[in-house]
């Protein structure tokens, strides 16, 4: 398709040591990035979301499946690849003997900025991430927070088509935070596209257009913000002690159609699927039969919220 | 080209930054040569007898300290993938728009040349201090020599340091390796010189198909036939390095 900028095919990546079990970091991951938009793969620590990146940026081969980079094979046509995108890793990668202005010059040069503009764009850079009092510095002399501003400032020095940022904002405080999601944000109404990892959700939510959840190496929903945020925000996690168990009050539970449900003594721990408000009626409902003695609502975060979903609709197919 | 001109100038500002280093990377092989070179001649008063003449330690050794030079800077240049990987830009540039041949070819070139300078000033010492009867004329052939034993020879090391992925165990490989390689080889003494066994391995040993060729440009001691087989036997290696060290570099960078 001529809008995409990239998709994947069962991608299956397993990575073997010696001596050691073999980690299935992708398991038949399929994918469909459009052009132009910036696409949010959101997931918990070892989903696989860096793993899916360093195939895509040409850095590891996966196992078996395809992908492809604006309709290059990712495994043929490494280098076509490598000539549309660039990358902020999810480690710093910085030189660290040279300045932190030169870090942005050679960068350029590397991504074939044209000499005579090189230098302005650097003291653009510069200024947009706050780091011009810090441009003659030697990067290994940078704090944490700072070497990953520029680490993230880098991409903004070229115009490839596809950025790819891994847990780009992750080490730095919320005023530079904001700045690097705005200038992400103008880049991307620019019309380049914007593939970025996070295992934090309001970030996902305040900056993309499309997030995919990633668990355990597949995606397990993705769709617009609104059609995420709508599937998530029904699901509530309830944990509620009751004065007595009773049949009448197991069958009411039951009824609910609970996507998790757990019983201990008088404790009972469920996830709900339901509409915004009517939660706080069923609890009413409940309370009518026994009272209740304890209880916790948690709104459950959209990774949360599918992780659960996800684990319940193995063994209960069920749930719609 | 763009982008092996791209590294071989990142490779020019990351070696200057430290210009210790790059005293050491100049000079090392001429210290090498005053010392051992002066040193053995005295030591042995009589000169190396070779191809029925006799010479002087250091118009020997000289070759000797030459292919050393290039195998030191390859060693050099292989190593700064271990800084670089601790530092995560390894990993980066091989997201940049360029094929690993690229890659490695940018990294070599700008060390290559560092190898050309450092011959050029310890032959020119050679000359003007320890008398040596240098073949001018043939200082082409002998500056493609040290090109090609650089690159040869980096090629073949990066093959190591990305398949060994820590750096003490392709330290102590290094050592044990070089070690065995100088001393299974023509740089210190004439290959015919060595107890049968000694002289098979050296005959197979690429730095002694290496200082040969280098000891033929510069003094033109040799047998023609041989070292032009050694010269394509070294230029085999290189090739094949080069392909083995591409293709790791597609295959074996994260485990
Ligand atoms: N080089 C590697 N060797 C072995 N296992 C790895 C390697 N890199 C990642 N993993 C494993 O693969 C899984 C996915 O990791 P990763 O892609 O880094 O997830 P994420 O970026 O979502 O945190 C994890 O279980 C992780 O431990
Ligand atoms: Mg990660």
């Amino acid at each position: 398709m001529a809008d995409e900028a990239i998709r994947t095919t069962n991608l299956t990546k397993i990575y073997k040591e010696k001596s050691k079990q073999p980690v299935h970091a992708l398991n038949g991951l399929n994918l469909s990035v459009q052009r132009g938009e910036i696409f949010g793969l959101l997931g918990r620590n070892g989903a696989g979301k860096t793993t899916l990146l360093r195939i895509l940026t040409t850095l590891i081969k996966p196992t078996s499946g395809s992908a492809s980079v604006m309709g290059f094979d990712v495994q043929a046509h490494g280098a076509e690849v490598r000539n549309h995108i660039c990358a902020v890793l999810q480690e710093n990668a910085l030189e660290q003997f040279l300045s932190v202005r030169d870090n942005l010059t050679t960068y350029g040069r590397f991504h074939s900025v044209p000499p005579h503009e090189r230098e302005a764009r650097a003291q653009r850079v510069l200024d947009q991430f706050g780091l011009t009092e810090y441009k003659n510095k030697k990067a290994m002399d940078l704090s944490g927070g700072l070497k990953r501003r520029l680490q993230v400032a880098k991409v903004f020095m070229v115009d490839k088509p596809i950025v790819f940022l891994d847990e780009a904002t992750t080490g730095m405080d919320p005023i530079n935070k904001r700045a690097v999601l705005e200038s992400i944000r103008a880049q991307a109404d620019g019309g380049r596209t914007i593939v970025l990892t996070t295992h934090i959700l309001q970030e996902a939510e305040d900056l993309c257009d499309t997030i995919a959840l990633i668990h355990e190496g597949r995606i397990i929903a993705s769709g617009s913000v609104a059609t995420i945020k709508a599937l998530a925000t029904s699901v509530f996690e309830l944990s509620i002690t009751f004065e007595s168990m009773n049949e009448e009050l197991l069958a009411q539970l039951k009824s609910l159609s609970p996507v998790r449900f757990e019983q201990t003594g008088n404790v009972v721990e469920l996830c709900i699927n339901s509409v915004d408000g009517t939660v706080l009626d069923t609890i009413a409902q409940l309370s009518r039969i026994s009272r209740i003695t304890h209880l916790e609502i948690n709104g459950g975060t959209l990774e949360d919220a599918f992780v659960e979903l996800l684990g319940v609709s193995r063994e209960d197919t069920s749930w719609k | 080209m763009e982008m092996i001109l791209a590294v071989l100038y990142r490779e020019f500002r990351i070696r200057t930054t430290s210009p210790v280093w790059m005293f050491f990377d100049l000079f090392m092989p001429l210290i090498y040569l005053l010392m051992f070179g002066v040193g053995l001649d005295r030591a042995m008063s009589g000169g190396v007898g070779q191809f029925g003449g006799e010479m002087s330690y250091q118009s020997f050794f000289l070759a000797g300290v030459l292919s050393m030079a290039c195998f030191g800077i390859a060693i050099n240049t292989s190593y700064g993938f271990f800084v670089d990987r601790e530092n995560g830009i390894f990993y980066e540039f091989l997201t940049y728009p360029m094929t690993r041949g690229e890659f490695l070819v940018g990294k070599i070139v700008f060390n290559c040349l560092l190898a050309v300078v450092q011959s050029a000033l310890t032959l020119s010492v050679g000359t003007l201090v320890l008398d040596i009867d240098i073949r001018w004329q043939y200082a082409w052939f002998a500056a493609s020599g040290i090109v090609v034993g650089t690159a040869g020879w980096f090629f073949f090391l990066t093959i190591l340091a990305l398949r060994i992925h820590r750096n003490d165990i392709f330290n102590t490989v290094l050592n044990v390796a070089y070690f065995v390689l100088m001393f299974a080889s023509s740089m210190f003494y004439p290959v015919d010189s060595m107890p049968a066994w000694l002289r098979t391995i050296s005959l197979m040993n690429p730095l002694t198909w290496h200082t040969d060729v280098l000891r033929f440009a510069t003094i033109g001691i040799g047998n023609v036939e041989t070292i032009i087989l050694e010269a394509v036997a070294f230029g085999v290696f290189l090739l094949v390095s080069f392909w083995f060290a591409v293709r790791t570099l597609q295959h074996a960078v994260i485990k």
